[in-house]
């Protein structure tokens, strides 16, 4: 197992892709930056901002970027034929299966924390003691929501593997993604109350804030889901979405 | 040398791309994901009836009270987004999947200038978005229409004609992500990157936007291409995430720059770069 | 007729063509030898206009390839027979070029059957093995009846009968005045049919005679080959 992930982690890191993917995501850093001066230029004209964290206005660019980082770790085998040489040297499908959502999970945890932990950092730094809004609160408050969102990119990762290992395709599994993470919550949240309070509680981007102890969205009533819940339906989804892989995988030729 | 080369030397150039875009069509239909992504998009129709028709059973069921504060969104509205990612990938696929097969060699070895091989494609998938688009726009609102009748404080039961420049405009964006997907694969030659920069624009970018303090949120939010249909329309977009201060004329135009801008540039550097 | 005039492509730093200079005659097999990565498949790149020279000029027929109205009827070439949508069927591949040029599905079912793929021209392409893909290739060259054809490596993954096959194809079309040039390391082969000689090695030419002469100071091709190209098997030259 242990060749197999050292393989997994070399296939990852010497190909450009995932280099483009953590340098979209960095720029979170430098908009984190803008972001916060401009707003602190605000505060000289109109005294205080409630002004939202740019760790927290920036996630999406670090979850869509990433998420492809888990995508291709499949979907560029299928597309160049390089899976069949794979499954050669690794018989066992499932180790290949562990050995891509190990690596593909960590890279894309390490990444998204650092980005958003140093987000955090520089904007906190630049703010200093302006009434920014989202300065006003103690690390060891903000840690959990910043814990939840790095970790919610590589659920969102892990979710990306699983499909490609369903679609085979690199299309097919962004723009699977892409329902998870975005029109999913938009078209919940037009569903009549209280079902669209219900509904969008159980949405991944919306699970964030909950595990925080928030409400799921701006303008929603309370969760229903008890913390444990909320965890156990963020894991749900990467796990259900590497079991339907594995099956896909154990089921099909390569 | 025989008498099939010696036919029709000379062919007009309008003939000449007609030839192409008959290619083109051909590549387009003669691949299964091309139709999978137009199924997904008419099943936007189906999802939507779903839906009206769920609404519609929560809504009887509901005490009186109740009803009479229930609001629905117009659905086809809302749907939307779904014919627009797809004919979006479709675009940015039609010239991708070259370039991951390498058949652009092959293809623009027998169309040595080019362009006219960008210029079909653009046609082909804006004519599929121009079809599907309104098809998919009319289909959901006609079906909701029939499902909810005068439920929920009467939404559908506006006249047509009063819906209609909604309806028109928001089918009438799908070809534009079409030929934004399109232009978007061209420039990045990556079925991954142009599709993951098509969702940042569509989706991430905006989101982004409505966070920023105003005046900037509002006036970001004004050219975001989700907010465009509505401001040509003249909807009330304040709680949206878009903004709304271009008049309908300017968000045409800005409307259709994300349609061609993309393109123009995709075939100034497809006509300069080696394949 | 294929000429190219000083030809030369240079990638950042390294120089993938220098200076090529050399004449394609029609009525005979033209081989096209050298080390991987001498810079055969950029010349037959830079002959059909997909990339742009550096410097110098390729002419098809006096002409540059780029400004053909319809060039499947002057040039056919084959450069990766990998280079297909694998969800596409045969049939539809070959038309898809095909109509750019203006030429029906008559001719696309006709050289079908002449590389002897109509039983399967229905079928996805995904499934080929890698010598009937070749044998697509070397239909999509053929599509327009062309004069002057350009093989990159025909006859990998194709059985004797395919190899025979492919032989006796190129000799057939050369035999009827066509100008064709063909990429091959199988020097048995090249000695079998090609008359005219072309080698290069890294970038630029080494060798441009008849297969007899080569022979006539070395006991085979390949050992021809071999003396000529001795210096030029490094690969990224470190000039």
């Amino acid at each position: 197992m242990r060749a197999v992930l050292s393989s997994e982690w070399l296939k990852l890191r010497s190909v450009t892709p995932t280099y483009h993917a953590i340098g979209i995501a960095a720029l979170m850093v430098a908009l984190g930056v803008v972001w916060t001066f401009y707003v602190s230029g605000l505060t000289a004209e109109r005294g205080s901002v409630q002004a939202a964290a740019p760790e927290q206005a920036f996630l999406p660019l670090i979850q869509i970027s990433l998420v492809v980082i888990g995508v291709l770790a499949i979907t560029s085998e299928h597309t160049t034929g390089m899976i069949r040489s794979g499954l050669t040297a690794v018989s066992r499908r499932g180790a290949l299966l562990l050995a891509k959502a190990g690596v593909a999970g960590a890279v894309t945890f390490v990444a998204a924390h650092v980005v958003i932990l140093i987000t955090y950092v520089v904007s906190w730094l630049i703010a200093d003691d302006r009434p920014l809004g989202f300065n006003e609160t103690v690390f060891s408050h903000d840690l959990p929501i910043l814990l939840a969102s790095g970790s919610s990119v590589t659920v969102l990762a892990l979710v990306g593997l699983g499909l490609g290992f369903v679609t085979r395709s690199t299309a097919g599994s962004i723009v699977s993604v892409v329902p998870v993470l975005f029109v999913l919550p938009t078209i919940a949240a037009y569903l009549p109350a209280p079902w669209h309070t219900r509904v969008t509680a159980l949405m991944l981007p919306n699970l964030v804030p909950q595990i925080a102890g928030q409400r799921p969205s701006r303008g929603f009533g309370d969760s229903f889901l008890p913390p444990w819940g909320v965890s156990a339906m963020r894991q749900g989804y990467a796990v259900i979405a590497l079991a339907v892989g594995f099956h896909m995988l154990r089921r099909r030729d390569a | 040398m025989t008498s099939f080369t010696s036919r029709s030397r000379n062919l007009r150039a309008r003939e000449a791309s007609t030839n192409v875009l008959a290619s083109e069509w051909l590549k387009v239909r003669s691949v299964r994901s091309s139709h999978l992504i137009l199924a997904l998009s008419l099943g936007t129709i189906l999802l939507g009836v779903g839906l009206a028709w769920m609404a519609a059973g929560m809504y009887d069921s509901a005490p009186p009270d109740q009803r009479s504060r229930a609001s629905l969104a117009e659905l086809e509205k809302v749907l939307v987004i779904v014919p627009q990612l797809c004919l979006g990938v479709l675009g940015v696929l039609t010239i991708t999947s070259e370039y991951v097969t390498g058949m652009i060699r092959a293809s623009l070895a027998v169309v040595p200038r080019r362009w006219p091989v960008l210029t079909a494609k653009a046609t082909v998938v804006g004519a599929l978005g121009l079809m599907m688009g309104p098809t998919v726009e009319f289909g959901t609102y006609f079906l909701c229409r029939w499902v909810i009748d005068d439920r929920f404080a009467g939404v559908y039961t506006t006249p047509l004609v009063d819906r209609l420049p909604t309806l028109i405009t928001t089918g009438l964006s799908v070809p534009v992500f079409a030929l934004l997907g399109l232009g978007l694969g061209v420039i990045l030659r990556s079925t991954a990157g142009a599709i993951t920069i098509l969702v940042g624009l569509v989706y991430v970018i905006p989101m982004i936007v409505g966070n920023l303090p105003e005046p900037w949120s509002e006036r970001l939010g004004s050219v975001m291409i989700g907010g465009l249909p509505g401001q040509i329309t003249g909807d009330d977009l304040t709680h949206s995430v878009y903004g709304s201060l271009l008049p309908p004329t300017a968000a045409a135009v800005v409307l259709a720059t994300y349609a061609l801008l993309p393109i123009v540039a995709g075939a100034w550097l497809l006509c300069r770069r080696d394949v | 007729m294929i000429e190219l005039r000083s030809l030369t492509k240079r990638y950042g730093a390294t120089l993938a063509v220098d200076d090529l200079t050399f004449t394609v005659t029609p009525g005979h097999v033209t081989g096209f030898l050298g080390p991987n990565g001498s810079g055969k498949s950029t010349t037959m790149r830079l002959i059909l206009g997909l990339d742009a020279p550096t410097s110098g000029e390729a002419l098809v027929n006096g002409r540059p390839y780029a400004s053909l109205s319809l060039p499947m009827r002057k040039v056919g070439a084959l450069l990766d027979a990998n280079a297909v949508h694998g969800g596409r069927s045969a049939y539809n591949h070959l038309l898809c070029l095909a109509r750019t040029n203006d030429i029906g599905p008559r001719r696309v079912a006709e050289v079908l059957e002449q590389v002897g793929l109509a039983g399967v021209a229905r079928k996805r392409v995904g499934g080929f093995s890698l010598g009937m893909k070749q044998r697509l290739g070397i239909a999509a060259a053929l599509l327009g009846d062309p004069e002057v054809l350009m093989f990159d490596e025909p006859v990998n993954g194709l059985d004797p009968d395919g190899v025979r096959w492919i032989r006796d194809l190129m000799r057939t079309l050369a035999g009827e005045g066509r100008t064709i040039l063909l990429s091959s390391h199988l020097m048995s082969e090249m000695a079998l049919t090609a008359e005219r000689i072309i080698i290069v090695g890294r970038g630029r030419l080494v060798a441009d005679a008849t297969v007899e002469e080569l022979i006539a100071s070395h006991p085979t091709l390949e050992d021809a080959y071999m003396a000529l190209t001795a210096t030029s098997v490094q690969f990224g030259s470190s000039r």
